[in-house]
């Protein structure tokens, strides 16, 4: 980490070590170097690229203080682009990119081995399935424009410099037997509630290096690692409403999660949770002032307005084959208000940490290569700028370099690094709980309601998303896990069930205040929706520093649908 | 006297078996059976008559090579549990055939790898409710459907009794190298680079320990296993006019050290990359229709594919089923020479494992040998405990992969022949027949595919068999001579009547069966055929060229120095 820390100083160009002993970058170099031969139809293609994570992976679960699962496993994840055409127009962003018709050769599974003739081999094939893919893409996209009348048609990729980064990969060990009884212990802590029907702990480490190439003469070689400890519980109230809490723990090294007495006590902390939520009342209908308090706030900003800053840009298809395009929250929206004229909004991954923390937000180049830069999203409120990747959005000079995940149709996804919320009014935590319930008096209401944790990411089971997303227009927000009513004495009351009704981007417009202090919520970004946590795959680490927020008025209903009957037959008893 | 004395070891045997060997997860299982079962039937409505749980713990490790570069080496431990409920009656149940609504409850659930009592059942509970919930449900659709009952052809009942058993056998040992074999894996796919025309190839191993425990509320108990270890060797590449070409070849043990040696399976690899190559530059075959001989693993495949699942007991009673023999019971449905026993206590043939045995099914019934053919006649189905008509009980044929629902399925599938001759015999009489019907050559089918390779990503069905390696045998004492492309037309269903011979030499296919619940190990073990007709014609050829530059110069060749040169001069 130390060396780590001394390369990442510099914000734009590393100068390369020379580092001839990896075969892994020897072998992606010299296939690359005879990528440029290729030509078929005299339609050489213009862009190659290879990227290649080799990751190690662990994951182990236990429950009632018996080890469930556990998993070791070591992947190498190739990715082969290759663009023809020329950047104006090419095969990219069209519904047909990612189809190929002809047979596959290229592995699906990649030589574990620092193996040069075989990596080569596997360069080589997959280059030339990805070529003539983009060949078949190009002509079809073609085709299809032919028929449409498309005015100010933006160029399909952007020009970036060239970088050179290759980084030390430190080598990386746990104590496996260490691990394997701390999730036993942990995870026994659930032997005390017998009303949780279901309590899982689980570890997952994931240490990768990234490799990239690309014939303008980019070369990276990085490391990227990210460990998450989850704490997960579930059970049923007795109307059959399902009860569930999670607590997650984030970081880039196992050693710096927290203690084990303090995720026993995470453990704990989340069981009573779930043992109180389980008896809560269930309430009818609440329109009136909202407080989104600690981790609450940000956590309600990263799903409604960090995961929308780069609307995606619509595919081209035939006129006559209609495409479910869902276009960005903000799409259109750049020079309009979207928060408080008092709040701004910047993205910098360039920031390794915040109060001591490491920013999982944080990185050197994304996987285009190319370095983030500090990105003012909102100024005075006002929407100024987009988070970008190589494909051009509309009003963005190229790559602001936040392509984050592979996406579809040859392109990668933006996805925010660190998002800081600044506001030039704060007001005090206490005050704010005060404004609070001068608002709840001012309108004559009996109390109001404070959230605490959002389900974001979320954690919910495929049945209870479809209860929550069912009968609401645009885009479902989260539900609020832990949700309380505050009375004008101070009281709280913990709730269950409510979800919000019409909650979209522009009710932030309408925050009315928020808090002096600055929390820390961090997540992992899938692209999934609600960011679920059951998504494998690639994920990109978000770190959201913002205050607690104050709404002046917000909707609260009953989630519908039918609930299921508890079981018939009582719990197991649980022997101590 | 004398017979006693030779029982009571056997019995004390068993007992003493059962007090060392049985798993503390058989104990636990036990438990939540018995009172799920006791406080469902006394507070659910409808009550279940009976409830089985079923787990598979299978430990396997795995390591898959390519060129020379390992792809995969890994190993794990699973457990997954399949909950049985069956409410209504025996005569009439949840698991009623009724068109258009599948009975699906189980979903092998994860259980924890580690004894722990706690732990494990309150999966079980849960999983327990949630498929009774499912079952209730779908008995309910059942008697609510009017028709059910009144257009049926087979009215038999929905379940069979069965007798109650209580076997348990000790928990077997995975014996696996993990870093010998990924060594091993590595010399064997290193071969590949000598084979210009391998574009793609795979060599894989894979061991593994299979624990089987199944309680009902019948009162039986089993804890039993098997372990196995298959290496299978996958070789593809791409004709110059696009047909996509594959060789395999595959071994198949009961532990890791039973398979062939080192040496032998570089000659293995070798030999399959020598066929693609072979293959590469063959014939495109053209359409023809005539007589051929079957090599035994190929009749064998055969006979499986086509034969084998029409005689699954299940498919007499589904009326979406072609049901080919269901009438036919007492009737010739093969040449007279010719009996099959399905035959799941046999354990090897010669020296080869047979990969479809087991002592019980995966419904708890002790397997048996089943004669389903005798002398050309057919005599039996193969059965699980869904009875159909003329065949009440199960004869041991129940089976499933976790998280199917059980139907019947083959085990060991074994032809027998009284017209069996020698093989070059065989071919002297396949040449005869050649010249008998006026044409140029015979076809000699050396290798179809069949279990690995039909689940390969080429999307190949699970019951059609795509001949691999196929010789035009010319009668004028020409070379035999190897064509590509070569597909079946038809059923084949059809040449089996045309049958003339068999050669007197069984060979074994073991192969892993697909079907609708899910993969099974099998084995097929027939003797060379000669049929008097089949017919064949071409593949359609790929869609795409073969590579546009030419592969990456490799360490084996000669012209590996230039190749490495020019590169490096490229670069500077």
């Amino acid at each position: 980490m130390r060396l780590l820390k001394f390369l990442f100083g510099f914000p734009v160009l590393v100068f390369a070590q020379q580092d001839t002993n990896d075969v892994v970058l020897r072998a992606m170099k010299d296939e690359m170097a005879r990528s440029r031969a290729l030509r078929l139809v005299d339609a050489p293609p213009y862009f190659v690229e290879y990227t290649l994570d080799d990751a190690d992976l662990y994951l182990a679960g236990a429950s009632l203080g018996a080890l469930i699962r556990e998993r070791r496993s070591r992947l190498r994840a190739p990715r082969i682009r290759v663009r023809a055409g020329e950047p104006k127009l090419d095969n990219s962003n069209h519904i047909f990119s990612d189809v190929y018709r002809g047979a596959r050769y290229d592995a699906t599974e990649f030589p574990l081995d620092d193996h040069y003739d075989a990596l080569r081999l596997a360069f080589w094939l997959a280059t030339d399935r990805a070529y003539k893919q983009a060949l078949e893409a190009l002509a079809r996209k073609k085709a299809s424009l032919k028929n449409i009348s498309e005015s100010d048609r933006l160029p399909d990729f952007s020009p970036a410099s060239v970088v050179s980064l290759i980084l030390p990969v430190p080598k990386r060990s746990f104590d496996e037997t260490k691990w394997r009884d701390r999730l036993r212990d942990i995870s026994a802590v659930y032997r005390a509630y017998p009303d949780i029907f279901f309590s899982e702990v689980t570890l997952g480490i994931s240490n990768t290096t990234s490799y990239l190439v690309n014939n303008e003469g980019t070369e990276v070689r990085m490391p990227d690692f990210l460990t998450t400890f989850r704490i997960r519980v579930s059970t049923m109230a007795p109307d059959g409403m399902p009860i569930r809490d999670y607590a997650e723990f984030l970081t880039t090294d196992v050693d710096q999660l927290p203690s084990e007495s303090q995720l026993k006590k995470a453990a704990q902390e989340t069981g009573d949770q779930v043992s109180a939520r389980r008896a809560a009342p269930y309430p009818e209908n609440y329109s009136g002032p909202v407080l989104f308090e600690g981790v609450a706030g940000p956590q309600l900003l990263a799903e409604t307005l960090g995961r929308h800053f780069s609307p995606p840009r619509r595919p081209v298809s035939d006129p006559e084959r209609p495409i479910n395009f869902l276009p960005g929250e903000l799409e259109g929206r750049l020079g309009s208000r979207i928060l408080p004229e008092w709040m701004d909004v910047l993205d910098d991954p360039t920031q390794k940490t915040w109060r001591g923390t490491t920013l999982l937000g944080h990185y050197p180049v994304d996987i285009e290569g190319v370095p983030p830069k500090p990105v003012v999203l909102i100024e005075k409120g006002v929407l100024k700028s987009f988070l970008s990747t190589r494909q051009p959005l509309p009003g963005q000079e190229g790559s602001n370099g936040h392509a984050r995940l592979p996406g579809p149709l040859g392109n990668n996804l933006a996805v925010a690094g660190n998002l800081f919320f600044r506001s030039s009014q704060v007001t005090a935590v206490s005050d704010l709980r005060k404004k609070l319930l001068d608002l709840c008096q001012q309108r004559g209401k009996a109390y109001a309601y404070v959230v605490r944790k959002m389900d974001f990411p979320s954690t919910a089971s495929a049945d209870e998303l479809r209860r929550i997303s069912s009968g609401l227009s645009g885009r479902p927000v989260s539900i609020p896990l832990r949700l309380y009513r505050l009375y004008p004495d101070g009281r709280e009351e913990m709730v269950r069930g409510l979800r919000f009704r019409a909650f979209t981007t522009r009710a932030l417009r309408d925050i009315l205040a928020v808090s002096d202090e600055l929390y820390l919520f961090q997540y992992l970004e899938s692209g999934a929706p609600f960011a679920h946590m059951d998504v494998s795959g690639y994920v990109a680490g978000v770190s959201v520093v913002a205050p607690a927020l104050l709404f002046d008025e917000l909707e609260l209903e009953r989630i519908p649908g039918e609930l299921p009957k508890p079981p018939v037959v009582s719990p197991p008893p649980l022997i101590p | 006297m004398w017979q006693l004395a030779l029982l009571f070891p056997l019995i004390f045997g068993e007992i003493r078996g059962l007090a060392q060997n049985a798993s503390p997860l058989l104990e636990t299982l036990s438990a939540e059976l018995q009172r799920n079962f006791l406080e469902l039937q006394a507070k659910a409505d409808p009550p279940p008559y009976f409830i089985a749980y079923s787990v598979v713990e299978e430990e396997s490790q795995t390591a898959a090579g390519s060129f020379g570069s390992l792809l995969n080496s890994a190993g794990g431990l699973t457990r997954s549990l399949d909950v049985t409920v069956r409410v209504g009656s025996p005569k009439l149940d949840n698991y009623h055939r009724m068109r258009g609504d599948v009975a699906q409850f189980a979903s092998a659930l994860p259980l924890p790898v580690e004894d722990n009592p706690n732990a494990i059942r309150r999966r079980v509970w849960l999983e327990t409710d949630r498929v009774y919930r499912l079952a209730s449900q779908r008995l309910i659709r059942i008697r609510a459907n009017t028709q059910v009952k009144a257009s049926e052809e087979d009215p038999s009942d929905d379940f069979s009794a069965a007798p109650v058993s209580t076997y348990i056998e000790p928990v077997r040992r995975l014996s696996f190298s993990q870093t010998e074999w990924n060594a091993r894996i590595r010399r064997l796919s290193q071969e590949c680079n000598k084979h210009r025309g391998v574009l793609s190839c795979l060599v894989l191993i894979v061991a593994a320990r299979q624990t089987k425990y199944f309680v009902n509320s019948e009162g039986t108990r089993l804890q039993h296993g098997r372990t196995f270890a298959r290496l299978s060797i996958q070789v593809r590449g791409k004709a110059s006019d696009g047909m996509d070409l594959l060789a395999t070849n595959h071994f198949d043990a009961v532990t890791a050290d039973r398979l062939p040696k080192e040496e032998a399976l570089l000659a293995a690899v070798k030999k399959s990359c020598e066929q693609l190559t072979a293959l590469l530059k063959a014939p495109p075959v053209d359409p023809f229709v005539g007589p051929a001989i079957l090599s035994g693993s190929a009749a064998g495949v055969f006979f499986h594919e086509i034969f084998g699942h029409r005689i699954e007991g299940h498919r007499q009673k589904d009326e979406s089923e072609g049901q080919t023999f269901t009438k036919s019971v007492g009737k010739p449905v093969l040449p007279e020479f010719l009996s099959v026993i399905s035959d799941p206590t046999r354990d090897s043939i010669g020296k080869v494992d047979l990969s479809g045995s087991y002592r019980y099914d995966d419904e708890g019934v002790p397997a048996q040998a089943v004669r389903v053919v005798e002398q050309g006649i057919l005599k039996s189905f193969l059965m699980s405990r869904s009875p159909i008509r003329g065949f009440p009980t199960s004869n041991g044929h129940g089976r499933r992969q976790a998280g199917a629902e059980v139907v019947s399925r083959q085990s060991n599938l074994i032809v027998e022949s009284s017209k069996a001759v020698e093989p070059a015999q065989l071919r002297m009489l396949l040449l005869e027949e050649i010249k008998r019907q006026g044409k140029p050559y015979g076809l000699y089918f050396e290798q179809v595919t069949g279990g690995f390779t039909t689940t390969a990503r080429q999307g190949l069905q699970a019951f059609t068999v795509i001949p691999l390696i196929v010789y035009r045998v010319y009668a004028d004492g020409r070379p035999d001579e190897l064509v590509r492309g070569v597909s079946i037309v038809g059923t084949p269903l059809a040449s089996f009547s045309k049958i003339l011979a068999t050669s007197n030499v069984p060979e074994v296919f073991n192969g892993i069966c697909g079907a609708e619940s899910g993969n099974v190990p099998v084995s097929a073990v027939s003797p060379a055929l000669l049929v008097s007709e089949i017919e064949i014609q071409r593949q359609p050829a790929g869609l795409d060229s073969p590579p546009l530059l030419p592969r990456p110069s490799l360490p084996d060749s000669a012209d590996l120095k230039t190749a490495a040169q020019t590169g490096r001069e490229r670069q500077h």
